[in-house]
């Protein structure tokens, strides 16, 4: 579903993302963890085309997000880290119009949208006008508008930042829902606990090299420690030190 | 496509059908905006309505004045006015078309979320043009329409002309907003790190080409100004806009013949066939350069934004300015928090290139106005006249500066209230350093210019000093006025100055700091324009008798200056007391 050839993205003379190869199947959550600039961000925006690698490729449902961006975004749903709306469009309105973005028809749009409306709790503040909403609730129309097309690969920038628990709840069970009916979500977060609680494998980013990719349980026997927490062990990978010592 | 085919429910759209679903966006957009605006800014619509169909009158009034002065004058001077009108406004709209494509397409959280929907480039492109056009051209039609009208009517012009007009500006604006937006697409893609030096050049030249026209025209003879002479010799130099490859051409032509139909004998309709071929001229070429920035835009749009972002910013340690330092270390320790704090909007200031750029911008072309008024010759009645409009210019210049920036500055802390509010300081000293900032901001390089003015008019020390009174007045009264109105009305949850400043608030700042500056110019022009007139006039005149001679002679002159000194004073300590009122009293 995605998939990263060798890519490498610099900054000028600083490289944000080096040689990244990595392949995500159908139906997985993957969490990309890693400090900040580590280049988590850089990373999901070459997913999503927002950027382009300097070298290597992106794909997602076999689509280059470069060569054809288009048919890549029918397939994607993204939730990015501060939610973009129109102040002077309602809820329900800024959803129909990504609904007729992506070309759906009128009767399955309404369905959706009524559908997105209530997996996300929208319906008492739809018709108000956007500029109005708080951030949670901003991203929980975010959240709504991301999915309303069904997309194969759904993309989420630090998702939980202004949920509140009730309103994180309901997205964990969505994805664990949508990941069990084939969707793949690809997710940075600086959560660890949710990392570990809902992802099937993670990848842990430092210093725009992708240090470790695997299970939890991969990662605690490749660090040769059975019963530690999941915080712990991305602590001490991406430790200052942890790079020298295994610098060669 | 080897890609995996998406759901029967979503499919990429034709370029018609998106074009569609962005003008649904943009009505919807619209519609809601004017909906809120009349639920909720009446009063901010009305005074806008207002002052724009003011504005529009006495443009209008002022160009039919004009255009009849002209017409008895010479058959070609308004040929070449509209070119010299039309191709500086040109050179203008390429430049804000650019920048303001530049902020929409590249810099806008709304492109990011577009950039990552089954949209074409181009489309996203022809929405943000029009966006674009609309802000970069609607000053050329409230500046623009006063003018033909006007010419229209003193001609006598058939209704073809009136007609035609709206066509005519819009055909004439795509062209330069084309090209604009072109360069624009094409310098962030394949110029990224050129971009800066490349607009400040091109800004620097055209800078100078302004000056050398300017200089040119009016520097190396002094002839009489208004005298036929001094037109000639204008006129020759204004020739260079006549170019037949440039469009302004194509539109002043087209209206110049426009406004020839019906007339000669037997109201011949000839001149309507040769407007419509400037007019025709006009849009296959507005519609070609348009096409082939739509083209530009699928090339250059996503590989453009992917390249402005691989610019990693630059990162440089910024030591603690001597002048920071010495302001700072200045005075009594009991003063130290109102002056670091002075600091910290200084520093604010000088690495925020939109405000710093614009009141350079701003300044520098009043000064330019200013160094070119020695070219001309004038009596002393029209020199006074003009040092005390030129003063009223410096004010309103100062006015849209303290209500875009400064109005909005106690606004701005809101998000920051906590360290503040955290802070051993009073939060009167926050109110007075913004107030002592602004003032001290506006009056060095209003005092200068006013000097200039006054240096250049060759107006005497009396009336010089007169004018540098009236001036800090005016920079204690807007600064009072702005920043006593900002604390009164902040807007806490607002980050943007933009939409503090055009907010309710932020229009009443401006409408009072107008209504002042026409006061504190008016009551102080008084007596120098009666004394002036009553000299012009002569000793017999009998407007030269009773309560005229003692409006005219020193005693008017004390009592209009003690009255602007006392309006100024109202103007600072009014809103400032209800300010500092107010913002004790705030719970962010």
């Amino acid at each position: 579903m995605i998939e990263f050839d060798h890519v490498t993205r610099t900054y000028a003379t600083k490289t944000a993302v080096a040689d990244l190869s990595l392949a995500i199947p159908r139906g997985e959550l993957f969490a990309l963890l890693g400090p900040n600039g580590a280049g988590k961000t850089t990373t999901i925006r070459m997913l999503v085309g927002l950027l382009r690698p300097s070298r290597g490729a992106v794909r997602v449902c076999g689509y280059d997000v470069v060569k054809d961006p288009r048919h890549a975004h029918l397939h994607i749903g993204y939730v990015p880290d501060e939610p973009c709306l129109y102040d002077k469009l309602t809820g329900r309105e800024f959803l129909w119009f990504i609904a007729d973005m992506f070309g759906m028809p009128r009767h399955l749009a309404g369905q959706r949208i009524d559908r997105e409306i209530e997996h996300f709790e929208l319906g008492d503040f739809a018709d108000d006008l956007a500029e109005s909403y708080s951030l949670g609730m901003k991203q929980r129309l975010v959240f709504a508008a991301s999915l309303l097309h069904d997309p194969d690969v759904l993309v989420l920038d630090e998702p939980m930042v202004g949920l509140d628990p009730r309103s994180v709840r309901i997205v964990k069970d969505l994805l664990q829902q949508r990941t069990r009916e084939g969707m793949t979500v690809f997710m940075s977060t600086h959560t660890l606990a949710m990392a570990e609680e809902m992802a099937d494998r993670i990848g842990i980013m430092v210093r725009s090299q992708l240090r470790f990719l695997g299970t939890v349980t991969e990662l605690r026997e490749q660090m040769a420690l059975e019963s530690t927490s999941l915080e712990q062990l991305y602590l001490r990978l991406t430790s200052p030190l942890a790079g020298r010592e295994t610098a060669p | 496509m080897s890609g995996r085919s998406p759901s029967a429910a979503v499919r990429v759209l034709s370029i018609e059908e998106e074009a569609r679903r962005f003008l649904r966006l943009r009505a919807t957009v619209a519609w809601e905006t004017l909906g809120s605006m009349f639920a909720f800014a009446r009063l901010r619509l009305s005074l806008v309505v207002l002052l724009s169909g003011l504005f529009w009158a006495s443009l209008y009034g002022l160009f039919l004045e004009a255009f009849t002065f002209l017409a008895a004058l010479h058959a070609d001077v308004v040929s070449l006015l509209f070119n010299a009108f039309f191709s500086s406004l040109m050179v203008m709209l390429v430049f804000s078309t650019g920048i303001l494509l530049y902020g929409g397409m590249y810099c806008s959280t709304e492109a990011r979320l577009l950039l990552t929907l089954p949209v074409r480039a181009e489309t996203i492109f022809g929405h943000k043009f029009q966006e674009a056009l609309w802000f970069s051209s609607w000053g050329f039609v409230l500046l623009g329409s006063p003018m033909l009208v006007a010419y229209g009517v003193e001609r006598e012009a058939a209704w073809p002309y009136f007609v035609l007009l709206l066509p005519f500006m819009i055909a004439f604006v795509v062209i330069p907003a084309a090209v604009g937006s072109m360069a624009c697409m094409l310098m962030v893609a394949w110029l990224p790190r050129l971009r800066v030096h490349a607009v400040s050049l091109a800004a620097a030249a055209g800078a100078a080409v302004t000056a050398w026209i300017g200089w040119s025209m009016f520097a190396p003879a002094r002839i009489d100004t208004m005298s036929a002479a001094w037109f000639e010799q204008t006129f020759a130099r204004l020739a260079i806009t006549e170019q037949k490859l440039f469009p302004s051409w194509w539109l002043s032509s087209g209206l110049i013949e426009a406004a020839d139909v019906g007339r000669g004998p037997g109201g011949t309709w000839a001149p309507l066939l040769e407007a419509l071929k400037f007019l025709a001229l006009l849009v296959a070429n507005g519609m070609l350069l348009h096409l082939m920035a739509g083209w530009i835009a699928r090339l250059a749009y996503r590989r453009g934004y992917s390249q402005l972002f691989s610019e990693a910013p630059p990162r440089r340690q910024r030591p603690i300015g001597w002048f920071d330092q010495a302001l700072v270390n200045a005075g009594s320790a009991a003063g130290r928090p109102l002056r670091l704090l002075l600091v910290k909007d200084l520093r604010l200031f000088r690495r925020d290139i939109s405000q710093w750029s614009q009141f350079l911008i701003f300044f520098g072309l009043l000064g330019l106005y200013f160094l070119n008024l020695r070219s001309f010759v004038y009596n002393n009645v029209y020199a006074s006249m003009i040092g005390f409009l030129n003063l009223a210019v410096v004010g309103l210049i100062l006015s849209t500066f303290t209500t875009r920036f400064v109005y909005p500055m106690i606004s701005l802390e809101g998000r920051r209230f906590w360290i503040l509010g955290l802070l051993p300081v009073h939060r009167d000293q926050i109110v007075w350093s913004k107030f002592l900032f602004s003032f001290v901001g506006g009056v060095i390089p209003c005092s200068a210019l006013v000097l200039l003015s006054d240096w250049m008019l060759g107006l005497r020390t009396p009336l010089l000093l007169v004018h540098e009174f009236c001036c800090v007045i005016l920079c204690l009264g807007l600064s009072g006025i702005a920043v006593g109105l900002g604390a009164r009305m902040p807007e806490l949850r607002e980050s943007s100055p933009a939409k503090i400043s055009s907010g309710f608030g932020g229009t009443l700042c401006l409408v009072i700091s107008s209504l002042f500056i026409m006061l504190v110019v008016i009551i102080a022009a008084l007596p120098t324009h009666l004394f002036l007139l009553t000299h012009a006039l002569g000793p017999t005149a009998a407007a030269s008798q009773g309560l005229l001679t003692w409006a005219a002679g020193a005693g008017g002159m004390a009592v209009s200056l003690g009255l602007v000194a006392l309006l100024g004073l109202a103007a600072t300590a009014m809103p400032l007391s209800m300010g500092l009122r107010a913002f004790r009293q705030l719970e962010p």
